[in-house]
């Protein structure tokens, strides 16, 4: 907690520095022609076509002359498809990628040969975890702040006795919910969740069938466990309909990170009281800004530096506490979806 | 026999004028096709898969399949990547995972050679058994850090334009085409797959030709493997995860009879060019995964449907005739 309070210092006082040094804040020139790609963990997952849908907004507001590129691997063959796609936009002298990386540091030779060629590396959703490879992160919510909304949630749903949880994840290798865990664990040491326990981390490699078997294997295994916690959309919705199906709500409940749309009916049957999400369409937006400033020279991937993301206002990069090296642009904020505020934001 | 010959022979015009036919449209379409660095790509993006796929060939021609390979694969680099970690020099670390994938190799070869189970349920319990232990090896972790030479091996260009893996590719390739289409052995890989009965009677010891395949094919996939590590520069326990299914596609696409006996690595060489060249035309183009899996997919079946539909045309032909 004092390590958090002291980089939280750290962070306030770099956020000063450059205002002090210099108050410049880059706008972006609109309709300056920038070959750019977007690449997803994969293809057909709704966050990913959200994040897509924002970043389209972007490019249509910048009057990029060409046009956006949303290309993606199968799920099957996410790293393999993932190198290729870089490999691929290399060679064709694309001018920025925007990975939502799903390859850990497997993708780094393709990175590297990528910004080799001229080209503007961002990650956005899921980073590189060397940050080899990467010019700047666009990273959704603050990785411990993810941690200790998880940890909320789980506290407000199984009340003050607490009890036994487990968490079902992305792909074992997904940075980005590996750093989330993480975060978790290390709120959890905190004496205020002294009562919750976590007992089991299982992957259902965001397939949908896979999260689905997964969780209820876990309730075999565990019958004493009285939540799942899962930081993905895709297996949050999984775990829930697991548990409906098997008849479990009442006992079991399902918690985490997860779209509005997928989880009305989960939210007001019960089933998953309480999940959390920041919008996509935001992070698409901004990670779109970020990646045209950096191409157009605007920016540069450098700590201090300020920009101007549109609607969005404005952003800085700094230092990524989350990670040994890299630098990153934090959007946030968090919300936290229940029975009373789920419906509006599922429309 | 001069009949398959030249049915053969037609098949690989066939890939031929296909491959020239998809060079033509990807130039076509992209300025960035026609490039050496592009071509160098096209080849490195999948080269594990076409060196397994050679050994593929063989064993396929002799009348079996291996369906553990992506798993022999995974097993070595996550060997390598353990022992490694564990403090061993890299070096030792790579015989290790070779050595693991002779051990795999030897023990298909048991259970097909000499106890007569078929090689589809022999391979298929190692697909999933080596996958198993690649995954209790390197549990839920990626380990990375390698030396320099390492992943320089894996990345960077070695002859030329060429990386090491496209060079070992190339040698290996001119090897077992010497092998099987050169060799004592080579005529007894095609005798035991068109039969096996047959050869066992006229004395040819068959459990030792299927033996050299399966050690052969688990060897070859376990340096695969490691050439994948040194690719990536990382290792986890998926790694080349569903593998096998890409690999025995290039080998039906080459001509090669499922049922053994037929076929030829130049043919292979072919198709592996043809799949190469149509996927990456296809990614040039910003056709993405999904719709690159449906056309090879339907290039799959066309190659089984287009001979059996042929011969079946020339039999009522004949039969007309007579």
């Amino acid at each position: 907690m004092r390590k958090y309070l002291m980089s939280a210092a750290a962070c306030a006082l770099l956020a000063l520095l450059p205002q002090t040094a210099s108050a410049q804040v880059a706008t972006a020139t609109p309709g300056k022609d920038v070959s750019m790609v977007l690449l997803p963990k994969f293809l057909g997952i709704l966050p990913f076509d959200q994040a897509h849908k924002g970043a389209e907004e972007a490019a249509k507001e910048l009057k990029n002359p060409t046009a956006l590129q949303f290309l993606g691997p199968t799920p099957q063959n996410s790293v393999a498809g993932q190198i290729e796609i870089v490999t691929n936009a290399t060679t064709q002298g694309v001018k920025a990628i925007m990975i939502s990386n799903n390859s850990g540091d497997q993708i780094v030779p393709a990175a590297k040969a990528a910004q080799a060629k001229g080209l503007k590396v961002v990650t956005w959703d899921s980073p590189i975890p060397s940050a080899d490879g990467e010019d700047v992160f666009v990273a959704q919510v603050d990785f411990s702040d993810i941690g200790k909304v998880m940890a909320d949630m789980t506290l407000s749903i199984l009340g003050p006795d607490g009890g036994k949880f487990a968490i079902l994840s992305a792909s074992p290798d997904a940075s980005n919910q590996n750093a989330w865990i993480a975060a978790m664990k290390t709120a959890l040491k905190d004496a205020k969740y002294a009562k919750l326990e976590l007992i089991d981390t299982v992957y259902g490699n965001d397939e949908s069938e896979k999260s689905y078997t997964q969780a209820q294997a876990l309730v075999d295994k565990h019958p004493d466990m009285k939540l799942i916690m899962a930081p993905t959309s895709v297996g949050i919705v999984a775990a829930a309909k697991a548990l409906q199906d098997e008849k479990l709500c009442d006992k079991i409940k399902v918690s985490g990170l997860g779209l509005p749309s997928e989880m009305l009916a989960y939210t007001k049957n019960g089933c998953a009281p309480q999940f959390a999400l920041w919008s996509f369409i935001d992070l698409g937006y901004l990670t779109y800004y970020t990646a045209y400033m950096l191409a157009t020279d605007a920016i540069k991937a450098e700590e201090g530096v300020k920009f101007k993301a549109g609607r969005m206002g404005e952003y800085s990069i700094t230092k990524d506490p989350t990670r040994a090296k890299g630098l990153r642009v934090l959007m946030g904020p968090f919300t936290v979806y229940n029975k009373d505020n789920v419906e509006a934001a599922a429309k | 026999m001069t009949g398959a010959a030249a049915m053969l022979r037609r098949w690989e015009t066939a890939m031929l004028a296909l491959l020239i036919a998809i060079i033509a449209l990807n130039s076509l379409d992209s300025r960035y096709f026609l490039s050496v660095g592009n071509f160098v790509n096209l080849f490195q993006l999948s080269i594990e898969k076409s060196i397994v796929a050679l050994t593929m060939t063989l064993v396929i021609i002799g009348g079996e399949i291996d369906l553990s390979v992506a798993s022999v694969m995974g097993l070595a680099a996550c060997v390598m990547a353990w022992t490694f970690h564990q403090g061993a020099p890299l070096p030792l670390a790579i015989l290790l995972a070779l050595a693991a994938g002779v051990l795999a190799g030897l023990n298909n070869a048991f259970w097909i050679a000499y106890v007569g189970l078929p090689s589809l349920a022999v391979t298929l319990a190692g697909l999933i058994g080596y996958r198993g232990v690649a995954r209790i090896l390197l549990e839920d972790r990626a380990i990375g850090g390698f030396p320099d030479w390492f992943n320089r091996l894996g990345q960077q260009p070695a002859i030329g334009p060429l990386t090491a893996s496209i060079v070992i590719f190339f040698i290996l390739f001119i090897f077992f085409a010497v092998v099987l289409h050169f060799s004592f052995l080579g005529r007894l890989i095609y005798v035991v797959g068109s039969n096996a009965q047959a050869a066992r009677y006229s004395g040819v010891r068959v459990a030792v030709v299927k033996t050299d395949l399966f050690v052969s094919s688990a060897l070859v996939a376990a340096l695969a493997g490691v050439l994948y590590a040194a690719r990536l520069g990382s290792v986890r326990g998926d790694m080349a995860d569903g593998f096998e299914l890409d690999i025995i596609t290039a080998v039906l696409l080459g001509g090669v009879s499922i049922f053994g006996g037929k076929g030829t690595l130049a043919g292979v060489g072919l198709a592996i060019l043809v799949i190469l060249n149509l996927r990456n035309g296809m990614g040039l183009a910003d056709i993405t995964g999904n719709t690159q899996n449906y056309v090879i997919g339907g290039l799959l079946i066309l190659s089984v449907l287009a001979p059996n539909v042929w011969e079946d045309i020339r039999n009522k032909w004949k039969g007309r005739e007579t």
